[in-house]
């Protein structure tokens, strides 16, 4: 009965749909008569946010109940719990570092290769005058904690631009992926027969399509762009999520509660989107949480192989740009080495977790 | 004379198997293989059989909640086999279902009341203020208290669960309940209080059941009326106390010999059935049973025994009583 009331008065559905109408306009005016309201990321916000909000946050608010529940069953685990942690975190820094930090892209060549406080190191600089290699040793100071890379820029501020740009693409193309996924989960699982099929074999064409190559095509043709590359990983990543929320629907299909809504006179879309989304949504939540550092590795890689976006300073591109300098500036490449490690950690203990959590054969 | 409220008459339904790349249809599972009886208003018939001989297929095939291969289903004398989408929702306010497992039978995400109420929500009965009322009236009706709405069904007890889905079934007002094993996932002792639940609601709503159960005693308790199926087709229809004390069908006999008496000294002379039951994609030819009956005779392979009154109110498929 709350499902109906609550704050939006049971009309979530019509206030989802305004908003979105609104979205539209405001998108195809932008596309044929004004040029640039927003910028791509804010459309992307402003399509996801409200739909994570409506369809996510507010049943989680609605059924505080079993939200609780579901929260105490993933505190157990005490990993989930540091790695959650971490990640908001991140998110922190993400959100307030970059007006705390100086420009990552300021270049400083009096200032380079810097270590980070507390330790030294010996730089030989081949003197012309005296034609000698005078060895000096420099120290880390305060005003560049976490050291300076070649060019004499500011890791600590390059390090917080990245954690920004890598959690975008990571949840960026997650959400791209998940929704696709999930769609076509659900619809194959549902109607079944020849429909089934057709979406289960392009799903199988989709997975053997070296997305890499599409990539690097598309890096050659139209230049590297952060865009072009969440595009690429979230339209290429759903595939998993699609089998796994097909198997998941076929199997939830056949649970009796289902049976039930029918014989009360259900419709088709009343099972879909009040029974069989809201029961898959653990998993994708799951599957979200686990194939976000998957994402931001990806983007990592791809930047470190000199394809990612040069104009923006992600873990991947300082890394690229560290491993040149292993061996008098271990720090450069190492640094962001270390955070792509620790965030890939914890989300794969906060997913373990949750999926403990939901998991009801798991008596943890 | 009895008013039928549902009547089946020689209602089939196969499952395709198919194979290959293609879905070659190759066979048919026949679940369900010509089967005809009634239910009168108010009363109860329960269906008994061995677990795969298409009980369950029978009771969600006759509401439509899978579509019968061949056979008509009169409801109220208007057959609902030809019935459209529209006229199936008026259906699903009569004719309604209680299921075997209390766990899956609930949407684990959504709370006992709002599982109660989605089906005054779907059929649009009272207002949105009315709606929790009537839920609460329901819960207390099957033994459940109101506070109970918010619950949700990993909070409730196995017994408690079903008491919810029999609230949910009773919700609609139905003069048909198609209750499919609802007590075989239950401890002894909450099996006799659903049982008891049960026939208080049919006292006091005049439902009709289509009770259906592996278990003899079980559906002894509840039933008026009991017919017994074997293989996707009935083998003996009587009444109770009919079928308990003089059954006609060897398979009967057979069955009745393997329920327990509470008496250890009362001598019991059991039949034993000989193999396996054989595979319904493939069935014996002529009589069904008489791969393993133990009166067998040399027509049953030949012909199949039609389901004939032998007494009043007593009808056998069995060419012993030819």
């Amino acid at each position: 009965m709350r499902r109906t009331g609550g704050i939006f008065g049971g009309r979530r559905n019509l206030i989802f749909s305004g908003l979105m109408l609104v979205l539209l306009f405001i998108f195809l005016l932008d596309l044929f008569v004004v040029d640039r309201i927003f910028e791509p990321f804010t459309y992307f916000y402003l399509f996801f946010a409200p739909l994570i909000i409506f369809y996510g946050v507010y049943p989680l608010y609605a059924n505080r109940r079993l939200t609780r529940y579901y929260w105490d069953r993933t505190k157990r685990h005490r990993l989930a719990v540091i790695g959650l942690g971490f990640i908001i975190f991140l998110v922190a820094v993400a959100i307030l570092g970059p007006f705390l930090t100086q420009d990552p892209t300021q270049v400083d060549f009096k200032n380079k290769n810097l270590p980070p406080v507390g330790f030294s190191s010996e730089q030989s600089i081949f003197d012309r005058n005296t034609g000698q290699l005078i060895t000096t040793e420099t120290q880390g100071t305060w005003r560049h904690p976490f050291g300076t890379d070649d060019k004499g820029r500011d890791l600590l501020a390059m390090l917080v631009s990245g954690t920004r740009i890598s959690l975008q693409i990571g949840l960026m193309a997650t959400l791209i992926a998940i929704f696709i996924g999930l769609i076509i989960g659900v619809v194959s699982a549902y109607l079944g027969g020849w429909v089934d099929n057709a979406l289960m074999r392009f799903t199988d064409i989709m997975m053997t399509f070296p997305f890499f190559l599409l990539l690097v095509l598309i890096v050659f043709l139209y230049g590297s762009s952060l865009w072009f590359i969440i595009l690429v990983i979230g339209l290429t990543g759903w595939t998993g999520t699609a089998r796994l929320v097909r198997s998941e629907t076929l199997s939830l299909r056949t649970r009796d509660f289902i049976m039930a809504s029918k014989s009360l006179g259900a419709s088709d879309r009343r099972i879909v989107f009040r029974h069989l989304i809201p029961n898959v949504m653990s998993l994708v939540i799951v599957i979200a949480t686990l194939s976000i550092p998957g994402v931001i590795l990806a983007e990592a890689a791809l930047s470190f192989i000199g394809l990612g976006d040069p104009t923006v300073t992600s873990w991947g591109l300082v890394l690229h740009a560290g491993q040149r300098s292993l061996d008098t500036a271990w720090w450069i490449a190492v640094e962001p080495g270390i955070m792509l490690f620790l965030t890939v950690l914890a989300f794969n203990f906060l997913g373990d977790g949750i999926r403990d959590a939901f998991d009801p054969r798991s008596q943890i | 004379m009895v008013r039928k409220l549902l009547e089946v008459r020689n209602l089939k339904k196969y499952y395709p198997v198919t194979a290959g790349l293609l879905a070659r249809h190759v066979a048919d599972v026949k679940a369900v293989d010509g089967v005809s009886f009634f239910i009168a208003e108010g009363e109860t018939l329960g269906l008994v059989g061995e677990s795969g001989c298409g009980k369950s297929s029978l009771g969600r095939t006759l509401l439509r909640l899978e579509e019968p291969t061949s056979g008509q289903v009169f409801y109220r004398g208007a057959d609902i086999t030809s019935w459209n989408k529209k006229q199936l929702k008026a259906l699903r306010r009569e004719a309604q279902m209680i299921f075997q497992d209390p766990q899956s039978s609930l949407d684990p995400r959504m709370t006992i009341g709002d599982s109660i109420g989605e089906a005054l929500l779907i059929h649009g009965v009272g207002t949105e203020k009315e709606r929790p009322e009537r839920v609460a009236e329901l819960l207390k009706r099957v033994g459940l208290e109101p506070a109970h709405a918010t619950r949700y069904p990993h909070e409730l007890s196995g017994g408690q669960k079903q008491r919810t889905g029999i609230a949910r079934a009773l919700a609609v007002n139905p003069k048909l309940i198609v209750a499919d094993e609802p007590v075989s996932a239950l401890d002894v002792s909450v099996q006799a209080q659903i049982l008891n639940l049960v026939t208080d609601l049919q006292r006091e709503f005049s439902i009709a059941y289509l009770f259906i159960a592996h278990d003899l005693a079980v559906i002894g308790q509840v039933s008026s009326r009991i017919a017994v199926m074997y293989l996707g087709q009935i083998v003996e229809l009587a009444s109770r106390d009919d079928l308990f004390h003089r059954p006609l069908h060897p398979y009967t006999q057979a069955l009745l010999s393997a329920v327990l008496v509470p008496d250890p000294h009362q001598k019991r002379k059991r039949i034993p059935l000989p193999g396996e039951v054989p595979s319904p994609i493939d069935p014996p030819p002529g009589c069904r049973f008489h791969t393993r009956c133990p009166k067998v005779m040399k027509v049953c392979s030949r012909e199949m025994p039609e389901l004939k009154q032998i007494e009043e109110n007593h009808l056998v498929a069995c060419h012993l009583y030819d």
